[in-house]
């Protein structure tokens, strides 16, 4: 099932390429808070699942494009971002240790939003294309072989990066991440059941209609269950956090005023995000790889 | 005013030693959560004000030691910790650059309750006593000089800290669950005159160990609460942990009592679990607090 928030929060299911309002089933949960309501319906889903179903074979599908999505979790309990998880070396990399940090819940951005970069002097801002996990249940302590019950589905993450911001040379996570929009989510959530293998889809991410990143949750470092075993391992997680499994750097590229960018997990449906910098900043249009490339040339 | 949870979802208002319900007055706030009615009141505690003023003194009330008492913010949007915040008794020649890190929200406990020491193998386990603000209306871009129209009063707040961890950052070091004792209630901010010239102590078993004041602070409330907000926006019920005065840091073991109090924030104490019994010098870290201070 694809889970949507659309308009004014309106509860939605979406089928290809239409959405049905399934908002009737929490008509009696108006004085919950979008993300409160999420979450609620992903905490008691065996409750919801059926409801929502019949009313989305009931209702009347519209197409996507009449509708504004929203960001299916506008504001999470909490959404722990991995650091350094893919083996960007192909297959004979070192693993790297595992290491992750906390983004702010209030970053997310849904589809079709605008992410403003702000005026801080960040020697680039960075997309970071990512898998991202939604819990579904109570978590704390568990181990990898269970892992896969406590979750509940995935949905698209854009982490965006500031770097160097001329902070102290130690853990910076908090100014580089946690900035307004810089965490586009969506367009909407997607349950499990339709995702067979998680740790082998595409990520793809487009800069103006150029593919940037591509690659494949396969080279991930830490696997998912691994990366829920160690997380759950420091702090509980509950249901509606999000786990960005982290992304593959070699493709990263600059974001700069004007930008259309487009990410697409395999069976993720795609989010679209505009960049707006009042300043114009501009960097070379070119990825990480291509900039190594360019200099490896001499030029 | 002083706010608390007590008996898993109830919230009160204290007075000296009792504690009077507020959590079926009719104040007109939607929530189904204590931290959604805390919120509420939060948000409008203007209009609520003299409303709850009636309450807490015609409301009937019960000793606080009759009840257990919960974390104040039991379920905080976010917790934003300021990193190197202090001079270090006036040690540091500069200011530090302002800086923060996120704490996990689930490492919340309250007064009575125990920090668990995890099983990872760090060097160490910290006390650091640390003025909490509690947010109570939301806001991005706060001015330095709006910047206490935002704050709704402040609490006691314990960052404990894991050190020495590989990869060490502070996601690792910091959100451990339990390793964020807050309480034992919220003060009304009208009841702070001076929030930089507050004194802090922290004792281990009755034993000095941290004894600061918030004027030693480097970027003070409102520095921190703007710049914080420049990059993300705070909502009510967020917690800004303003940082803490490294010299008198140490280790926290199994069976220790930790007690904390700020100068009209009321004392929380709380117990602490090592299951591994592991032990640590009973004493003040000097090595750390000489490196904190650039002594060494």
């Amino acid at each position: 099932m694809k889970l949507a928030f659309y308009d004014d929060f309106r509860l939605g299911v979406v089928q290809g390429n239409k959405i049905v309002d399934v908002s009737e089933v929490v008509a009696n949960k108006s004085s919950l808070k979008p993300n409160d309501l999420i979450n609620h319906i992903i905490e008691n889903f065996q409750l919801y699942e059926d409801p929502i179903k019949s009313s989305a074979a009931n209702g009347d599908p519209i197409s996507i494009t009449q509708v504004k999505f929203q960001s299916p979790l506008p504001k999470p309990g909490k959404i722990v971002c991995m650091a350094i998880n893919y083996l960007e070396g192909g297959p004979d990399s070192k693993m790297p240790p595992i290491n992750g940090f906390l983004k702010s819940p209030n970053s997310v951005a849904g589809d079709d939003d605008t992410v403003n970069l702000p005026s801080a002097k960040a020697s680039i801002f960075e997309h970071e294309a990512e898998l991202g996990v939604v819990i579904g249940k109570t978590a704390s302590n568990v181990g990898r072989s269970t892992a896969y019950e406590y979750v509940f589905g995935y949905l698209n993450v854009v982490d965006i990066s500031a770097r160097d911001l001329g902070n102290p040379p130690y853990d910076s996570y908090f100014p580089i991440k946690s900035w307004s929009n810089f965490a586009p989510m969506g367009p909407y959530l997607v349950t499990k059941d339709e995702i067979s293998d998680p740790q082998n889809i595409n990520v793809k991410l487009w800069v103006n209609n150029k593919l940037n990143q591509t690659f494949s949750t396969s080279s991930m470092a830490h696997k998912i269950p691994e990366c829920i075993e160690w997380i759950s391992s420091i702090t509980t997680l509950d249901p509606g956090d999000v786990i960005a499994t982290g992304t593959n750097h070699l493709d990263l590229g600059p974001l700069q005023d004007s930008d259309n960018v487009e990410m697409e997990v395999e069976g993720l449906g795609r989010i679209h995000f505009k960049v707006i910098d009042h300043l114009k900043r501009e960097w070379p249009r070119e990825t990480r790889a291509d900039k190594a490339a360019r200099e490896a040339a001499g030029s | 005013m002083k706010f608390a949870t007590f008996n898993d979802s109830r919230i009160g208002i204290v007075i000296d030693s009792a504690i009077v319900d507020v959590t079926e007055a009719n104040l007109g706030i939607n929530a189904v959560t204590a931290q959604g009615l805390l919120n509420g009141i939060m948000e409008n505690f203007d209009s609520l004000r003299t409303k709850l003023d009636e309450i807490a003194l015609s409301g009937s009330r019960v000793p606080v030691s009759s009840v257990k008492l919960g974390p104040p913010v039991p379920r905080p949007g976010k917790i934003v910790a300021m990193a190197v915040n202090y001079m270090e008794n006036g040690a540091l020649k500069e200011k530090p650059p302002i800086h923060a890190f996120l704490k996990s929200r689930n490492a919340i406990i309250g007064p009575g309750d125990t920090i668990i020491l995890p099983k990872s193998e760090a060097n160490v386990f910290h006390h650091e006593a640390e003025l909490g603000v509690v947010i109570g209306k939301e806001g991005t871009n706060i001015a330095v000089e709006s910047a206490f129209d935002h704050v709704f009063g402040y609490m006691n707040f314990i960052d404990v800290s894991a050190r020495g961890l590989s990869g060490g950052n502070f996601f690792w070091n910091k959100s451990w669950d339990t390793f964020a004792p807050i309480g034992p209630y919220i003060v009304t901010k009208n009841e702070i005159a001076d929030p930089q010239a507050l004194p802090i102590k922290l004792t281990v078993n009755g034993v000095l160990r941290q004894e600061l004041s918030t004027s030693d602070m480097a970027h003070n409330v409102a520095a921190c609460i703007a710049w914080i907000s420049s990059i993300t926006t705070l909502d009510p019920g967020d917690i800004i942990a303003t940082g803490t005065n490294h010299q008198g840091l140490g280790a926290i073991q199994d069976d220790d009592v930790i007690e904390m109090e700020i100068s009209g924030l009321g004392s929380l104490k709380v117990n602490v679990r090592d299951d591994l019994k592991r032990q640590w010098p009973t004493e003040i870290d000097s090595t750390f607090a000489d490196r904190m201070a650039g002594r060494a």
